[in-house]
Formats: structure tokens, sequence, C-alpha cells
């Protein structure tokens, strides 16, 4: 299985923290600065080697109702893993991102750690669309846009866009319920599902079309 | 492409309905020009009220004391799973409600429409989970069928007509004339991509088939006769 390329770098401020707060939960383009710590984050984790100038993600861990701790974006909104990623790619593109944002590591970001939050399960992948998205034991982290505060997990085990989404424990372990008992429906499962694709979305100042990058064949 | 996409995909399922007459009005052509964004949202949003009309109709049914036929209801769900919220929310949650909320335009609005898609996609997967034989035979199950669709249909019709009449005309004040045929043209390639040529007339189709399954197809029955009101001569 192919992991994730390892990022390392020190937990930096997010030079643009001001606009976390003004669309998070809305936009693969913006939801990486919702991602972003507030600070160098006192005894937070570093999370490798210092890139330079580009602004920190931040990975955090925080217990919510009726899921316990998962990982959570600096503002602590919850992330989800996509199950056809398989645990080591970024499928969910286009219109998919849009109702999932990825968390996107910016050029020449850094990756930070909250405690509880390994260090050494940080990652990034690239992104179809463009840029790259943070991994975590080398599952893209989404954020979901039903998620309309922080602190929610409105999305977890939702069979959407092609495939299950769920939240992630610290440990990596995705948050997937018990399946129903034989001889009764599953309450959880549709029967079936429909694709993902296509490149996305608004990513605040730029049309995402007109930005040059790979559009995957057949999707 | 995936499964969805094929034309098999979209037939109805059950053995009580007929295939909608291809040659009929009912079969809209392909566009041969790029549809404007948001005309494209209110298109979409045509597919989304005629299954509201479906889930009405099933509701009523139940609600007389009648039975639900879960074919059809699992049908009429997997539309709005795979094209409503799969595919239409995918497109305002990507590119119209950022937009908005950068321009600091109906942004409370937004964030209940938002936080109804999200209770939407709860609702279909709780109808999915449940249009089964077996728990449409009971009437527990089918009476929180009929709640759930009520509760879909209750939330979208107001949803549906906020967006075409404030939440879409405020999105298209705030695109250039460029930008207009821009978009159009991405949410035009988005959708063949996600579901092929010729998608949006699959989609009526089949939701024309659940229609014909459950006897709603027929547009003339729902005129009324106007004998009683017509002025004396």
């Amino acid at each position: 299985m192919r992991r994730a390329r390892r990022l390392r770098a020190a937990a930096v401020p997010c030079p643009v923290r001001a606009a976390c707060g003004a669309v998070a939960g809305t936009c693969a383009a913006v939801l990486l600065l919702a991602a972003c710590g507030t600070s160098a984050a006192a005894g937070a984790q570093a999370a490798g080697k210092p890139s330079g100038h580009g602004p920190t993600v931040k990975i955090m861990a925080r217990s919510l109702p009726a899921v316990g701790t998962v990982l959570v974006t600096g503002n602590g909104y919850a992330l989800y893993m996509f199950g056809p990623d398989n645990h080591r790619s970024v499928t969910c593109t286009g219109v998919c991102a849009g109702t999932w944002p990825p968390v996107k590591l910016p050029v020449g970001g850094s990756l930070a750690a909250g405690p509880g939050v390994s260090v050494s399960l940080l990652g990034s992948d690239p992104d179809p669309d463009g840029g790259r998205v943070v991994t975590y034991d080398g599952w893209p982290l989404y954020t979901y846009t039903g998620d309309i505060d922080s602190g929610q997990a409105t999305g977890q085990d939702i069979d959407l866009n092609g495939g299950d989404w769920y939240v992630l424990r610290p440990s990596g372990q995705p948050l997937i319920p018990s399946p129903a008992p034989p001889g009764r429906p599953d309450r959880r499962r549709p029967a079936r599902r429909g694709p993902a694709a296509g490149p996305c979305c608004w990513p605040g100042a730029a049309w995402p079309w007109a930005r040059p990058g790979p559009v995957p064949p057949g999707r | 492409m995936g499964a969805a996409g094929t034309g098999a995909a979209w037939a109805l399922t059950g053995s009580s309905a007929a295939a909608p007459d291809p040659e009929s009005p009912e079969s809209p052509p392909a566009p041969s020009a790029v549809v404007p964004p948001d005309d494209d949202l209110m298109r979409e949003h045509g597919v989304l009220k005629r299954v509201l009309l479906c889930y009405r109709e099933m509701t009523s049914q139940v609600q007389a004391g009648g039975s639900l036929n879960a074919q059809h209801l699992h049908d009429a769900a997997l539309v709005i799973h795979d094209f409503i919220e799969g595919f239409h929310e995918g497109l305002e949650e990507g590119f119209v409600f950022p937009r908005l909320r950068q321009a600091g335009r109906v942004t409370g609005t937004v964030s209940t429409l938002l936080l109804q898609h999200a209770r939407g996609r709860v609702l279909t997967q709780f109808i999915l989970a449940h249009a089964t034989t077996s728990e449409v035979a009971s009437a527990g199950p089918r009476g929180e069928l009929a709640a759930a669709m009520q509760a879909f249909v209750r939330m979208y019709e107001p949803h549906e007509a906020r967006e075409d009449t404030v939440v879409f005309p405020a999105f298209r004040q705030l695109l250039s004339p460029q930008e207009v045929a821009d978009l159009g043209q991405h949410f035009a390639d988005l959708e063949h991509q996600q579901f092929g040529q010729d998608e949006f007339t699959a989609m009526v189709g089949r939701v024309a088939a659940i229609e014909q399954a459950l006897g709603i197809y027929d547009l003339t029955q729902f005129t009324p006769d106007v004998t009683a009101y017509e002025p004396p001569h």
C-alpha cells in the first residue's frame, strides 16, 4: 500500500487566519484555511521541519457528541475519510469536493499536530483538482458542508458521492459502526451509490477551471 | 463514469411501471447551447419537484390507509440520492454558496440551506434503508417512511422556492457575462463527466416512469372542472 508522503514541518502562525472564519465549512479552497491553527499553538506537537513561509495546517483531536474523540481541524470542524480513497489517494473531486471540501495543504505550508494526534501519521497527497490534500495514516482528510458549526459530525456514516464517510480516531481508525445483525436490514446503507466526479470548486478568488491541472480520466 | 451513468441503471425496476414514451413531449431535447448556471440549477429543481410530488402521492396513499410500494419509493429516493444530493447540491455547495458568502450576500439563508441539505440526506438514508418489501408491509415502518417523506417535502418545497427566487438571482448578480458562460459550461462538463451524455433527459425519464407507476403521470388529470366558478351567462 502506498503511503502518503510524510511532510515535516514546524508549527508556525497561520498568515491567513483572518480568512479562516469567513467561509469555513463551504469550500475546499477555503477550508484549508479553516484548518489553520490559530497560533503556533502552545503545547502542539510540531510535525516536521519548517517550510519557511507558508501557513500551518493543524490537525487536532476533540471529543464530539455521539462519536467521541475524533480528528478535527484547527477550528474544531470534524474531519472525515472517504471509503473509495482506499487509504491512499484523493478520489473525491469535482462536485463531490463541493460537499466535502478537502483539507488543503497550501504551497509552502506546513503541518502541525495537536495533543493526542500523531505527527508520524500526518502527510499529504496530490489532489487531482490541484494542490495537495492533508492525509492522516494515508487517508485524505475532508470536512463536510453539513457541519454548520464546529463540534458537529453530521456527516458521520453517510453514503454519498459514491462512497461511505466516517470520522477518524486519533489512531487513524475510521469510526465504522457495526453492521446490522443477520436478518435485519442495514439501516445505514442505501442500496446503490452514485459516482464522484469532476474538477471542483469555488476557490475563493479564482475560477477553478481556469487553473491548470490534470483532470482524472473517466471521472 | 460510475454505473449510475448507464441507461439501464436509470430504468425503473418495478414491474408495474411502463417506460415513458420517448417520442412524447415529456422527453426534453438535449440542450444545444450552454445553459447559464442558475438556469441549470433551476432546471434540476424541476426534477426535485417531481420527486416531491411522488413522495406526496405515496404519503397520501399511506395516510389514507393504503399500501406503499417499496420499489417505487426506493426508485424515487435513489433519484434524490444520486442526482439531487450527489450532484445538484454539490454544485450549490461548491460554487454558489461560497461565492455568496464571500460577497456577504444572503449568508444567513445559505447557512440554513446547508443545514437543510444535511438533514435531507439523513432522511434519504433512512428512506433508502427502509424501503424494503418486508418493512413497508408493517404499519409501523410504513408510517415512519411516510413521516420521513412528509418531512422531506415540507422542507424542500420552501427550500427550492427560496433558492429559485432569492439565492440564485443573488448569485447571478455577482457574475460577469464571461463567468456566466464559463460556469455554465463547467456545470455541463461536470454533469457529463459524472453521468454521461443526455443525463438530464434520462433523469426526467426515470422520474416519469415512477410517476406512471404511481398514476400521477397524466397531466390532464390535474386540470380542474371550473364549471361552478364560471360567471353566469
